[in-house]
């Protein structure tokens, strides 16, 4: 037997027609085609970069930018260098896009329950919110956002508000802590940060033993006693020792002949119309997602739920939404990461996000290199949300 | 998305990257150049145009006088009659021309990439534009940039640049002006805020509506777009020019010919006006006059052969769109946006044939011969 070579003595299913020779072979000839696809475009941009002398490198990141930023979060000045202005940048886009989040799925929710409301008013409203804000496009309802804006007073007879809120079509100017000293409002903000996750941990182990013991233990005010008292102390002995506090609230002031008000925060007009235009537009599709996600749990469930004595809010709380999440949850990351890509239309309403500052950029420095900086960035963004996403989802599945 | 599929889609993208940046560093070593095969010659830029019977120009429609839509929807301007001289040059037909419309960000990457044949879209020469975007032909208008305000602006009003110090200023993304303005704010201690929008429609809007305290563009710009707001008088260009912005047509990197064409047929614009043929007294037999019978291609050469230009190339020029005087004064003179071209910097910088009698202006070409 041993003599005979395997392939002789093999009177199995020709290999043609053997369905895990058949998997193997498309697999590899299908991953083959995809790299070589992939491998062939890259060759091909680069050649082209090559041939056309297209400039490429990244040495321009640590020379200094040279150009106004107009909105930034973070402290940004003209001598600061590429790579910096292009964190402040990215900065800017993170925000828009947590905020953007948050109130979109806030929104969306509320809507997406309106929808399904019994109440023929309230769903017929949450119908036209959805059809009219889904099927016109992104950036016409940008600019109507902005124009709105603009109609409002300009700075030097806007409205001010107690002398300490000032509204005009620059944006809205509040009053914000400011940091007295870089060093104390660090150490504050540390200090306060451990006694949240004290609390949080304290909560959590008198829950336990409240439910192991049936004893009255106050989680809840033990829970968020702890880090408020840190916090106090913590703030009253920095003032001890620094003779100022770590924070003190600045009110915003107009200052100069053109009434420009320094100090506070300001809340840009550009960064107004993008976040309202970004969360009502992403809205009206995750309203449909919620509405979606609970229809497909069973008429039964609720059915049973009401019978039992609970009210329409609690049913929904308690029976509908937490089946319905499992349908949610997927789509409405897409939504998510459709709302961050969609923020780099800013550049058209003059908000300083991350495209708008980075296509400023490509006068100075290589645009094919700023260009795979932004997808880079993006991606990056993209992903961890993704990934977080993902996380949730697992979660909200197996628990 | 997995979670291990995102992170092979990063390391996916992470390695193409290495691949990119490796191809990029590697220059080829005189023996690997000896052995590689000979490149095969492609085609020239002027062969593709003739082969496609229109020459495509990237340009505008949102600046009176440079690049805008007349009544009709028809492409007009300075910038487009540039355009329509190239065209009539090569293909003898000043309407054989395609308009690419492009935002001031996307210039550089559109004439670097080659896909147009020209770049006019009042774009500024700077070296380092010279240096990654193409060629620059010619300085056809030389611009500078200001400030426009309200006239009601502020306490005491404002009469001088210098006294914008904490505006916020309205610019256009993507331009030379941007980086002026911060050059300007610097210099001066002036601490001003930038609002940066993609289109100059946006950054009028804006202004307008008094979201901004001034607006900051190329002077010639501001007094375009100052002339079609309903309140012009109540706006005011401040004196100042805070930059140097020579304006001019560009042309893709690698292609000397075409890069010379477009110099030629800037001269001859150019000349024509020096010599006083206008677009009605074209010669068409010889003149007796050899500098102009030189041009119009009626004697002598001023190297059309070499160029690849009809011998006559002139003519079609000068019929179809006039000499630089008449197109400065149909689109930015009289004609357009009264942009006074008399003693300034844009007029001829002598009499015709005169060289002793300075015109005092700066629009010079290489001599046509």
């Amino acid at each position: 037997m041993a003599a005979i070579p395997r392939g002789l003595t093999y009177k199995g299913i020709p290999l043609w027609r053997h369905t895990q020779v058949i998997q193997g072979v498309l697999q590899v000839v299908s991953s083959l085609l995809v790299v070589t696809l992939v491998a062939w475009f890259f060759i091909n941009i680069s050649r082209a970069i090559r041939d056309r002398e297209i400039p490429y490198g990244f040495s321009f990141l640590d020379r200094e930018y040279q150009t106004p930023i107009g909105q930034h979060f973070l402290p940004y000045e003209s001598s600061d260098t590429f790579l910096y202005a292009f964190v402040v940048a990215a900065t800017n886009t993170v925000i828009v896009s947590i905020v953007g989040v948050i109130l979109a799925t806030a929104l969306g929710i509320f809507v997406g329950v309106s929808r399904l409301s019994g109440n023929w008013i309230v769903s017929r409203a949450a119908l036209v919110f959805i059809e009219f804000f889904r099927n016109v496009p992104l950036l016409i309802q940008l600019f109507f956002w902005f124009y709105i804006i603009l109609a409002l007073p300009q700075i030097q007879n806007g409205h001010v508000i107690w002398n300490w809120l000032y509204i005009n079509n620059r944006g809205i100017s509040l009053p914000w802590p400011h940091a007295s000293a870089l060093d104390s409002a660090l150490l504050f903000i540390a200090i306060a940060a451990a006694g949240v996750i004290v609390g949080v941990f304290v909560h959590r182990m008198l829950t336990a033993r409240e439910t192991a013991t049936g004893k009255s233990s106050y989680p809840l005010v033990l829970g968020i006693g702890v880090p408020v008292v840190l916090g106090a102390v913590a703030w009253l002995a920095i003032g001890a020792s620094s003779g100022e506090s770590p924070f003190y609230i600045s009110v915003p002031e107009p200052q100069g002949a053109f009434g420009r008000l320094v100090g506070g925060f300001t809340v840009s007009a550009g960064l107004i119309a993008l976040l309202t235009g970004l969360v009502i537009y992403t809205a009206s599709f995750i309203a449909e997602i919620v509405r979606a996600g609970i229809q497909s749990v069973g008429r039964g469930q609720t059915e049973a739920a009401r019978s039992v004595g609970l009210t329409y809010l609690e049913t929904l709380r308690h029976v509908t939404f937490p089946q319905a999440l499992r349908v949610i949850i997927p789509p409405l990351i897409s939504q998510c990461l459709n709302l961050t890509k969609n923020s780099s239309l800013a550049a058209a309403i003059g908000y300083s996000d991350l495209t708008n500052v980075a296509k400023t950029m490509t006068q100075t420095a290589p645009a094919v290199s700023i260009f795979i900086l932004i997808m880079a960035a993006y991606l990056a963004m993209s992903l961890t949300y993704s990934i977080i996403g993902n996380l949730y989802n697992r979660h909200i599945r197996f628990s | 998305m997995r979670r291990s599929t995102a992170i092979l889609l990063m390391a996916v993208v992470a390695s193409l990257l290495a691949v990119l940046a490796c191809t990029e560093e590697a220059t080829p070593t005189p023996e690997a150049m000896a052995t590689e095969p000979p490149v095969v010659e492609e085609k020239s830029r002027l062969e593709t145009v003739m082969e496609r019977g229109s020459v495509i120009c990237a340009s505008r429609n949102d600046v009176p006088g440079y690049g805008f839509l007349d009544d009709a929807g028809n492409n007009v301007g300075f910038d487009i009659d540039l355009c329509r001289a190239l065209a009539a040059a090569v293909l003898g037909d000043p309407n054989a021309i395609e308009i690419r419309l492009i935002t001031a960000a996307e210039r550089g990457p559109t004439v670097q990439s080659g896909e147009v044949d020209m770049l006019v879209r009042t774009v500024t020469w700077t070296t380092s534009r010279d240096a990654q975007w193409g060629n620059y032909a010619q300085t056809m208008f030389y611009d500078g940039q200001g400030f426009m305000v309200r006239k009601d602006l502020g306490v005491d009003g404002v009469d001088s640049a210098l006294d914008l110090e904490n505006a916020t200023v309205c610019v256009t993304q993507g331009t030379t002006t941007e980086l002026n303005l911060q050059d300007f704010s610097n210099q001066y201690n002036l601490n001003i805020t930038a609002l940066t929008f993609e289109d100059t429609d946006a950054v009028v809007a804006a202004y307008e509506g008094q979201q901004c305290d001034s607006f900051t563009n190329d002077r010639s710009q501001l007094a375009a777009i100052g002339s079609a707001f309903a309140d012009r008088d109540a706006h005011v260009i401040l004196p100042e020019t805070i930059s140097e912005e020579p304006l001019g047509p560009v042309v893709p990197h690698g292609d000397e010919q075409w890069y010379d064409i477009v110099k030629t047929v800037m001269g001859m614009l150019i000349y024509s006006e020096a010599y006083g043929v206008t677009s009605g007294n074209v010669p068409t037999a010889s003149t007796g006059d050899t500098v102009v019978d030189r041009l119009f291609g009626l004697s002598g050469s001023y190297g059309q052969e070499t160029l690849g230009l009809k011998q006559t190339a002139a003519q079609d020029v000068i019929r179809a769109v006039g000499n630089y005087g008449e197109i400065y004064d149909r689109n930015l003179g009289s004609g357009g946006i009264n942009l006074p071209r008399e003693n300034g910097r844009n007029a001829l910088w002598a009499d015709a044939r005169c060289t002793d009698c300075p015109k005092g202006g700066q629009i010079y070409a290489a001599p046509l011969r």
